[in-house]
């Protein structure tokens, strides 16, 4: 280092401005010893794949829940934007709004959950839910993960926020013109990716990533599938993440509402 | 000064819900450590089924698949001794739970001491060892394991058809519909003047948290249940 702790150094100018001057040597040591294992996580970093509809309110629970463990677990998060009715079909499933008892309860849970996670999710009718043409803000989101997947999260949160918070519409073009620039899409980016919604090419992934989910044994939103010594783990739901991280061997520290992004 | 008063936690199940297994079980592992009176409640699950117009979820053959994984997974994690029965629809949509509802139920108005370790030893016949939880014998077996004297037994059995059984298994479930039930396990925490429903054996960390209470994951170190 070039003198001692207790030398003439410190003395002459003193304990701290000498210890600072030392533990400034070994934090430059210390931050490349760390880039480079950084670099050695990254590598080992388990893939987890999320697929998610905006019509599910349990979906944006664990979008939420995953981004903010994305810096605390050795994870790479992988958001797959799908179509749940596509999935309702193959498997015969039905969305569970549609038995009163249980749309009464998801209400109140989510209500609960709302605070518990610090997400201000909030159930609206089913008829916003059932509406055909949401299919567009599944397609915009594909589009959006082809184009320019920089944007996919903040679109998806902001299109959950619209559906699932403030009960707006997601699938008129202006609705999604708004949610874009919402989002901070460049309005020069926009119109073309409305346009992309009717492509073809765009049609076909939203099928295939939703054959993906229904291949790894889907049957509902949201479907995480975490991959493990080489091996695809399928969950249910936005109420296992203890599961998940036990499978992971990372740790459960709860809500982490300090976290929240609202 | 006084301790502050327990919290009443009423817990609405029927033995033939695999995933109420779990949720009992941690239940039974936190009346230790939380403030609350945990009060067992046995209903009928099918009566349950029919008053909220509900099916059982294994109905889709894709959510079956993924229950039977995921029911391993989380009572390896839970320490909860579990195996699928070898023919799941017949245990639970042929076979059922109305005798050991009403034997329960007997049990609730009698010698509730004796409800957790039955209630235990019929989870360990259906979900454990694959053993029938229907025929009086069957019942009688689950008795004795559970300590109950052997006259009782018999005298409890032989008040299953008696209309008082019925009838009280019948409002326990009506309780449950009451409250928004539509499926097992239902629980009721009565919180600050307000019942609050949870469904499921998923809610457990977040009723903590209402409750003001501490969660500490689900204690395999306090297992009870014996293989």
């Amino acid at each position: 280092m070039g003198f001692t702790l207790w030398g003439p150094t410190t003395i002459s100018m003193g304990f701290i401005p000498v210890f600072m001057m030392y533990a400034a040597g070994w934090r430059r040591s210390i931050l490349k010893f760390s880039r480079s294992s950084k670099m050695a996580a990254l590598r080992s970093r388990k893939v987890v794949e999320l697929f998610y509809d905006v019509i599910s309110p349990y979906s944006w629970v664990a979008f939420e829940v995953l981004c903010r463990y994305r810096s605390r677990w050795n994870i790479d998060l992988q958001l797959r934007p799908f179509f749940i009715g596509g999935v309702f079909k193959e498997t015969g499933n039905k969305p569970p709004g549609l038995l009163a008892a249980k749309y009464d309860y998801a209400q109140h849970d989510l209500r609960r959950l709302a605070d518990f996670y610090k997400i201000p999710v909030k159930m609206p009718p089913m008829e916003r839910l059932m509406r055909r043409e949401n299919v567009n803000s599944n397609r915009l989101l594909t589009a959006v993960n082809l184009d320019c997947p920089e944007h996919l999260e903040n679109l998806s949160r902001e299109l959950w926020m619209r559906v699932m918070s403030r009960d707006q519409d997601i699938s008129d073009p202006a609705s999604l013109e708004t949610a874009a620039a919402a989002a901070g899409i460049p309005s020069g980016t926009t119109p073309q990716l409305l346009r992309r919604i009717h492509d073809d090419d765009v049609k076909a992934a939203l099928k295939d990533t939703t054959n993906q989910a229904l291949a790894y044994g889907a049957f509902g939103a949201p479907t995480i599938v975490a991959h493990v010594e080489g091996t695809p783990v399928m969950i249910w739901g936005s109420d296992r993440f203890p599961l998940l991280a036990h499978m992971l061997g990372e740790r459960w520290e709860g809500p982490l509402r300090e976290m929240a992004k609202y | 000064m006084a301790a502050p008063a327990r919290k009443s936690v009423e817990f609405f199940y029927d033995v033939l819900s695999p995933y109420t297994w779990l949720a009992f079980e941690v239940m039974c592992r936190y009346q230790q450590k939380w403030n609350i009176d945990l009060k067992l409640r046995p209903f009928f699950l099918s009566g349950i089924m029919q008053g909220a117009d509900n099916r059982p979820p294994g109905m889709v053959p894709a959510k079956a698949t993924y229950m039977g994984q995921d029911l391993k997974r989380l009572t390896d994690m839970y320490q909860v001794p579990f195996n699928m029965p070898s023919n799941p629809a017949e245990v639970m949509f042929i076979k059922g739970s109305i005798n050991a509802g009403r034997f329960l139920t007997a049990v609730d108005m009698n010698c509730d001491q004796y409800l957790e370790e039955l209630t235990r030893q019929l989870f360990l016949r259906i979900y454990y060892r694959d053993e029938d939880i229907t025929e009086p014998a069957s019942l009688m077996a689950a008795a004795a394991k559970a300590g109950i004297p052997e006259d009782l037994t018999k005298q409890l059995l032989s008040t299953l058809k008696d209309q008082a059984v019925k009838d009280r298994l019948r409002q326990t479930t009506q309780a449950a519909l009451d409250h928004g039930a539509f499926g097992s396990p239902t629980i009721v925490a009565h919180i600050d003047g307000k019942a609050q429903m949870f469904f499921g054996s998923d809610r457990l960390e977040l009723m903590a948290h209402m409750l003001g209470e501490k969660w500490y994951g689900p204690l395999p170190e306090l297992a009870k249940a014996k293989m």
